[in-house]
């Protein structure tokens, strides 16, 4: 959705701005100093800093590894069981035709699948065989067909779909051989196609399944904890480490957390990137049909909104860091500044799961604390259009520089308070004092 | 190099503990200016305020007459009384960086850090990780960090605590090299009597007041006159009470150390000490620090 990411491109644009009107002369200095713009600037070396930092960690490394190794399973172990799929193995009792050889064997080929008949003595040795897995399934004296598990009609494993399948094929074959038909009638019978169906409502070809929007939101999820519990513990740690009052001797607070959620944002996306590429281009080499029918507006929605989401929960997370200065405190924090993100979650899985998304769940969708979880399953489900996905966009971006300025102030009077966890109220009281 | 940080009506309150109460004091280029007080008389609240790292609420901090801003500051170095580095960074990298948000280009930062490195004595150890450095030697690392980009004011909080005294050399001849390059020189002790050797002017503040401000000389030779007397035998110094105009600050090793009031004749002092026995000391000293803070105090 090149919407989305303009939106994305504009939050950016307002963050850089709000920072440059706060101390324009100085901005221009730098500018003027500076031959490699924002990157030599001040920003540009704190977020160069931590990208640093953070891909030369041990536990990034091997973090992005166990990513990629559980993306490549997921994509590749259904492959590996559908691919070496065995051939259907069909015990016959009795005389079976060649038409309904025939008819077998067209049923096993429209659920992808081959067969390999296996001649049974009589139904006492093919009931063994279906027991000890031996066969699939048996057909018996062209009458009756014989499973070991009983099979429910929504079944949609192959072995389930040929048995059903198996099952009407032979029914046709034999009703056409009770009417006595002629070979010609019963070619055209069997050439029989089924009628296309036309809708009244435009079409939607290309909308995506729930199964990709539900990946879409975790992927969201999954991808906002981690990479804002970076900020929160980088944060915490420059106070813990009391390195935060050289720096700030050097950078202006709103200029050193810029760098850093700058910083962890590019690592992030490069990560998610990383992942993505890497799903795309593995699906497409083992053939997986994961992501089909993915459509291209939702995939742009989910990541223009994993930007803009990150964008908000970056500055939250910054202020929450400079308040703790321990690892036990930071997780008294980590809960409560989670639970916006779980509700949207899990209202989005349950939205993208019913398809019928209610009023209550539009209007977080308008929320900058939810809509990253909301609006992209509206997306999904067409539910939404272009303006009212800008408006969204427009939300969070105009309250992403509120909560920037906001946790700009929190942080800078909380970062140099050592000795405990700082409460909010003790910062409002020193900003009102 | 050279320029003139003035702090002007500097007050900062928290709650009902009032930190900065109208503080004001000046430090020229050129000299090493001790910057003493007990804890808690709003020291390091001062130096946060040079580098805007407290709100004011009332007061200014100019540079060569002017309002110190953002750029001034960034050529400004300073060490906070809490030491902090990135514990996992390594040394040369981590100089380099701070060099580097003080505007240096990533070529002078790094000869920066190779210098300062060397003339602190750890080059060896510009490979390792900060945590792996012993305390003294974070403690050079930091003030490596505060000198490597030339500042034009060094402010360092406290730089002698925990130092052993070939520690506390070595900063003192750092500063005093500082300052004859032209560089302003402030830093902090709540230990009066330690830097006196260190600086050629201090400003000792109470309080977050103004107690008394002056070149080094000025302070310990003016006011009253300080005698120490030493009576073999009389190891608590019991000749020299009462004797009029004459107050005992100090008995140590037998020796009394005596404040004589301007009429008092040093002469009639030593007289009434061989009266009580052999003396084996008699030697007029400057008055310390300690004692002009006291008396300033009143």
């Amino acid at each position: 959705m090149s919407g989305g990411l303009i939106a994305a491109v504009v939050a950016v644009f307002l963050i850089l701005r709000l920072w440059r009107r706060r101390r324009p002369r100085v901005a221009r200095e730098r500018q003027a100093r500076s031959g490699l713009g924002w990157l030599s600037s001040d920003v540009g070396l704190v977020a160069a800093r931590e990208v640093r930092e953070r891909v030369r960690g041990k536990i990034f490394r091997v973090g992005t590894l166990l990513i990629l190794a559980v993306v490549a399973a997921a994509i590749v172990i259904p492959r590996l069981d559908h691919g070496t799929a065995q051939p259907q193995r069909v015990g016959v009792v009795g005389a079976l035709s060649a038409s309904l050889r025939a008819a077998v064997v067209t049923s096993a080929e429209s659920v992808g699948t081959t067969v390999d008949f296996v001649p049974e003595a009589d139904e006492a040795a093919a009931h063994a065989s279906l027991r000890s897995g031996r066969i699939d399934l048996a057909i018996v004296d062209a009458r009756e067909i014989v499973v070991d598990q009983p099979i429910g009609t929504a079944e949609t494993s192959t072995a389930a779909e040929f048995v059903l399948s198996t099952s009407k094929q032979l029914g046709v074959v034999e009703a056409v051989e009770a009417a006595r038909l002629t070979p010609a009638q019963s070619s055209v019978l069997a050439g029989a196609k089924a009628l296309p169906v036309h809708s009244l409502q435009p079409g939607k070809a290309s909308r995506a399944t729930p199964t990709t929007s539900v990946i879409g939101i975790i992927l969201i999820f999954v991808m906002l904890s981690q990479y804002n519990t970076w900020i929160l513990m980088g944060v915490m740690e420059e106070k813990s480490s009391r390195v935060i009052e050289v720096l700030l001797a050097a950078v202006l607070p709103i200029r050193l957390l810029t760098g850093k959620v700058l910083g962890i944002g590019l690592v992030a996306f490069a990560q998610a990137a990383v992942i993505v590429v890497f799903a795309l281009v593995l699906a497409e080499v083992v053939g997986s049909d994961l992501l089909h029918g993915t459509a291209p507006v939702e995939l742009a929605s989910t990541l223009a909104w994993l930007v803009l989401g990150y964008s908000f929960y970056c500055w939250v997370y910054a202020a929450a860091g400079s308040l703790a200065e321990r690892q036990d405190q930071i997780q008294t924090l980590a809960l409560p500044l989670s639970l916006p993100m779980i509700f949207g979650y899990v209202m989005a899985l349950t939205a993208a799961s019913s398809g019928t998304p209610s009023a209550f769940f539009k209007v977080l969708a308008y929320l900058p604390p939810t809509a990253p979880f909301a609006m992209p399953v509206l997306v999904g489900l067409g539910a939404v259009t272009w303006w009212e996905f800008l408006a969204s966009a427009a939300i969070s971006i105009v309250c992403t520089a509120g909560m920037a300025r906001l946790a700009t102030g929190i942080y800078r009077r909380a970062i140099l308070r050592t000795g405990g966890r700082v409460k909010l109220r003790e910062v409002f009281a020193r900003a009102a004092g | 190099m050279g320029g003139l940080l003035e702090l002007e009506g500097l007050t900062r309150r928290y709650g009902t503990l009032t930190a900065l109460d109208g503080l004001s004091f000046s430090v020229p280029a050129g000299q090493v200016v001790g910057f003493l007080g007990p804890n808690g008389a709003g020291k390091t609240t001062t130096m946060r305020a040079v580098f805007a790292l407290t709100d004011l609420d009332a007061g200014m901090v100019r540079w060569d007459g002017a309002p110190v801003g953002e750029a001034e500051r960034r050529r400004f170095g300073y060490m906070p009384e809490e030491r902090g580095l990135y514990p996992s960074m390594l040394v040369g990298e981590q100089l380099e960086y701070l060099g580097r948000l003080h505007g240096m280009s990533a070529a002078d930062a790094r000869t920066g850090a190779t210098t300062w490195l060397e003339r602190l004595g750890i080059a060896d150890r510009t490979g390792d990780k900060v945590d792996a450095l012993s305390h003294g030697n974070q403690q050079r690392v930091q003030l490596a960090a505060a000198l490597l980009h030339g500042p034009e004011l060094l402010v360092l909080d406290e730089p002698l605590a925990g130092l052993d005294p070939t520690g506390i050399d070595a900063i003192a001849g750092v500063l005093a090299e500082q300052a004859r390059s032209g560089c302003c020189v402030l830093f902090s002790s709540h230990q009066l009597d330690q830097v006196e050797d260190l600086c050629e002017s201090v400003t000792i503040i109470d309080h977050g007041r103004l107690v008394v401000t002056g070149t080094v000389d000025d302070l310990a030779t003016s006011g009253p006159r300080r005698l120490v007397v030493r009576v073999e035998g009389d190891r608590e110094a019991a000749w020299a009470l009462g004797l009029a105009g004459v107050a005992i600050s100090e008995v140590y090793g037998g020796a009394a150390r005596l404040v004589l009031d301007p009429s008092v004749d040093s002469e009639s002092v030593l007289r009434t000490a061989m009266a009580a026995g052999r003396v084996t000391e008699f030697v007029f000293q400057r008055r310390r620090l300690s004692e002009v803070f006291r008396e300033a105090l009143g």
